[in-house]
């Protein structure tokens, strides 16, 4: 048997309070727990004459493990529509989620928010790792989201409609064990649906986050245009993801009304920047290969386009003090999960500072979960998730990315060959 | 990850064990081209055409010999103990998920083909896509997917119940339909609650018809045998593997028939023997009475279980030295025998009186024979696929040898084993 206590060292942590470094400190672990941080010579005081585990990362940085507020598991990031996936039997967008996070977990994220998978494919992989069968970092999961027929994610299994549905769908999901409810409040990339306009009426909306408060669980909502945002203001919902503004013709207008309310509502923004840029970067690493069809050229200049402006209007919110969190949305479109760190460096780039965005994915992006109690950062009474890094995240947010060791429920993860956890890195053209 | 930027790969080992059982080559090289193996040689005569690029891979003194074949395993299985009954309520998803795992320990491990011997619904299909479409990797999947059994026979749960000649025969083209490479039937019960170990299952009219219709359609036929009538049964009706194959009569009488091991002989049929499963539960069990805590149904599991292998072990013994050919497959992760560790299958098959050299052939040439995949693997030799497994040591001499793996080898790549991914 492994003694119970670990001590870590490094040369900096990083605990997701305080922009100041802890030097010269450790990190107690007992069991699954931090029980203790405080100056090295204090913790070894404390371990003194006991059995131990000495985990020495001195020259490196230790942070808190990472938290992605916005995962698909069951996707791909190969750049295949929702509708492709949709097809795919459930044993195996069973298999492709626990693959998926795996490499989650690799990456240093212990704990990820998944944004709608197909039919229970998301409970049964928690299932099988809470019994111990396979490893994935901690998850806050929704099921099928709720659709209207027809409208986005509808595939998955969760098309409802009407007051007595959309609540008893709650119901169910909660039954299944959703942790929040993911709501597609206007449509998106599945066919079927308009991006550009709502799809509940509001008093299906209210009745989906009414019932949702009433068992504690939160709610999210899909919005790709102003009127989806509005009407989750208008309903308490507690995060909008995408946030994006758009009228119902199309048009770009950024709405200063519409971000004054989400500043002061209590509702957390995921405004999922790189995964518009992700499909921008494949085109031209397309075009670095061949000659792009004229089509092809004009589609690239849209995607282009379109994260421009979304990095324009974000900028705006984080201006106006709109609570922005990292949910990078991969596995879907081009975006590989493995890759969180990408979204974190455009809500950097939108102007968050270095600390700020650091906390965009970690302490944030907790507490935008309703997690903070738990994860989130290093404190005392907290789980031991944490991820040793290379360089400074404060002085570069990139080098998030040089994960040398992730510590899970007190535990070191084995991550395997250095060639396998290349194979999920998606790199700039 | 295919490497094309070669033409070869050039394989150098300190000695070769081709799996055919004949003499070692020592300082041998394997010449494979697209996976799969162009020559077989001496260091001196192996050599790749002129200006051809070569990858060469040196293992200095090591040994290789192919791929290790377990001609049974139940993927689905978690190996803790728990019986079918319990496995069957897990939720397809689950088992699949617990079937890419299995896969992958037993690849990492030095199996390079097994052969699953029953499985939930599609479960283990639903894995072949998967490997299919990369998004998990294992070793070469020889499938039947649902065993055919009788109603309430063991293996029934999974899902492929059948009952008279026509439905048994449209299990199998159902089977077949979805991807099946052979039959499994269950021709005594087993472990399943409602079935009976020491009775045959189908009538031998039924077992005909599978086997009649599983060859014309070019696949062989499996079957689970925990008693001597269903022994018999089956090799009078022309099924080609018999699994577990132990003499047991009516009465649970162990009872040694030569009229069996005749038929055998004369159907050239495969004993499968599942020697380590039993033995695997003794040491579980042993562990747990050495540390104190064992019940009262686990402790008469344990007198009965070495009371069975031992007379397993007599029975198969007299089997292999009246001329029985065994083809070597573990059973794992079915009750407690987990996979990674087909090795120890392999070892139990020396303990009931093959030299290590007859029982490196019986999990590779003899277990690819019994799967009816001899054209393509289980031995080192040319136009086979490069399956090969790296160890250090002669298994030959001792056959220990076979768990100090090196690296795996498939399809002419060599397997990271350290993907967890």
């Amino acid at each position: 048997m492994r003694p119970s206590k670990k001590v870590v060292l490094a040369s900096q942590i990083i605990d997701g309070t305080s922009m100041d470094p802890l030097k010269d400190h450790a990190v107690l672990i007992e069991g699954s727990n931090i029980v203790k941080i405080a100056k090295k010579i204090e913790i070894f005081q404390i371990v003194e004459n006991q059995e131990y585990d000495l985990l020495d990362y001195t020259g490196f940085v230790l942070i808190p493990g990472m938290v992605d507020c916005h995962t698909h598991h069951n996707g791909f990031g190969d750049g295949r529509l929702g509708d492709e996936i949709a097809k795919i039997p459930d044993e195996i967008l069973t298999l492709k989620s626990a693959s998926n996070a795996r490499v989650a977990l690799f990456s240093g994220i212990t704990t990820i928010r998944e944004n709608g998978p197909k039919n229970k494919t998301m409970f049964r992989l928690r299932d099988s790792i809470q019994s111990g069968k396979e490893i994935g970092p901690r998850m806050n999961l929704c099921g099928s989201p709720v659709s209207i027929i027809g409208g986005h994610m509808g595939y998955f299994g969760g098309e409802v409609t009407g007051v007595f549905e959309v609540t008893r769908y709650v119901r169910s999901l909660i039954k299944e064990g959703a942790d929040y409810i993911k709501i597609t409040q206007t449509g998106g990339t599945t066919k079927t649906s308009s991006p550009l306009l709502p799809a509940f009426n509001l008093d299906e909306l209210e009745a989906i986050t009414k019932e949702a408060k009433k068992f504690g669980k939160l709610t999210a909502t899909h919005c790709l245009s102003t009127e989806g945002i509005i009407n989750s203001l208008d309903t308490g919902v507690d995060m909008v993801i995408h946030g994006v503004f758009k009228e119902p013709d199309g048009t770009d207008k950024f709405r200063e009304d519409v971000a004054e309310r989400l500043a002061e509502s209590r509702a957390f923004v995921n405004p999922t920047l790189h995964v518009f840029r992700a499909r921008a970067w494949e085109m031209e690493k397309l075009g670095l290969q061949r000659k792009l069809t004229k089509n092809e050229i004009k589609l690239f200049d849209q995607h282009r386009r379109n994260f421009d402006q979304r990095l324009i209007d974000c900028s705006k919110m984080i201006e106006m003090g709109v609570k922005v969190i990292t949910g990078s949305d991969s596995s879907w479109g081009d975006y590989k999960l493995g890759n969180t760190i990408h979204e974190t460096e455009c809500i950097n780039m939108a102007g968050y500072s270095n600390f700020q965005s650091f906390q965009s994915v970690t302490l944030e992006a907790a507490k935008a979960l309703d997690m903070d109690n738990s994860v989130g950062s290093l404190e005392v009474g907290k789980k031991a998730d944490m991820v040793v890094i290379k360089g400074d995240p404060l002085e570069d947010i990139g080098n998030l990315r040089n994960v040398f060791e992730v510590i899970f429920n007190g535990e070191i993860i084995n991550r395997g060959s250095k060639d396998s956890n290349m194979s999920y890195i998606q790199s700039p053209p | 990850m295919i490497d094309n930027n070669y033409d070869f790969t050039l394989i150098k080992a300190g000695l070769l064990v081709d799996g055919n059982g004949g003499n070692n080559l020592h300082k041998a090289s394997v010449l494979i081209q697209n996976g799969v193996i162009k020559f077989v040689g001496n260091q001196e005569s192996v050599v790749a055409p002129e200006g051809a690029s070569v990858k060469v891979l040196d293992y200095g003194d090591k040994t290789i010999l192919p791929g290790l074949i377990d001609c049974h395993v139940h993927l689905n299985g978690i190996g803790d103990g728990r019986v079918g009954n319990d496995l069957v309520t897990l939720p397809d998803e689950v088992l699949t998920l617990q079937s890419a795992k299995n896969a992958r320990k037993h690849l990492y491990s030095g199996v390079t083909t097994v052969r699953d011997c029953g499985a939930k619904n599609n479960t283990t299909f639903m894995l072949r896509k998967a490997v299919e479409m990369g998004i998990t990797i294992s070793p070469r999947l020889i499938l039947t997917g649902r065993p055919i059994s009788i109603v309430g026979g063991h293996l029934g749960y999974f899902g492929e119940e059948a009952t008279g000649e026509v439905e048994c025969v449209k299990s199998v083209r159902k089977l077949i339909k979805q991807g099946a490479d052979f039959i499994k039937i269950t021709a005594t019960g087993g472990s399943t609650i409602t079935s009976l170990p020491f009775r045959p299952s189908f009538t031998k009219k039924e077992i005909q018809a599978i086997t009649f219709e599983a060859h014309k359609m070019g696949k062989h036929v499996a079957a689970h045998c925990s008693s001597s009538e269903g022994i018999i049964n089956s090799l009078d009706s022309g099924v080609d593997t018999i699994i577990h194959g132990y003499h047991v009569e009516s009465d649970e009488t162990f009872n040694y028939r030569p009229e069996i091991t005749e038929k055998f002989i004369k159907n050239g049929a495969f004993l499968n023997p599942t020697l380590f499963q039993g033995r695997k539960t003794v040491e579980v069990l042993e562990l747990k009475q050495n540390q104190g805590y064992l019940t009262r149904i686990e402790s008469e599991m344990l007198e009965t279980a070495k009371y069975r292998n031992e007379k397993i072990s007599e029975i198969v013994s007299k089997m292999v030295s009246d001329g029985v050919q065994l083809a070597c497959g573990s059973d794992a992760s079915w009750t407690y025998y987990k996979t990674g560790d087909f090795q120890s299958e392999i070892f139990a098959h020396v303990s009931v009186g093959l030299s290590p050299m007859q029982a490196i052939v019986s999990a590779t040439k003899d277990s690819a024979r019994s799967c009816w995949i001899d054209d393509k693997l289980g031995t080192l030799s040319e136009n086979k696929i490069a399956d090969i497994l790296v160890v250090d040591g002669d298994p030959t001499e001792d056959i220990n040898n076979l768990r100090n793996v090196v690296d795996v080898i498939s399809n002419g790549e060599v397997v990271d084993r350290e993907n967890f991914i």
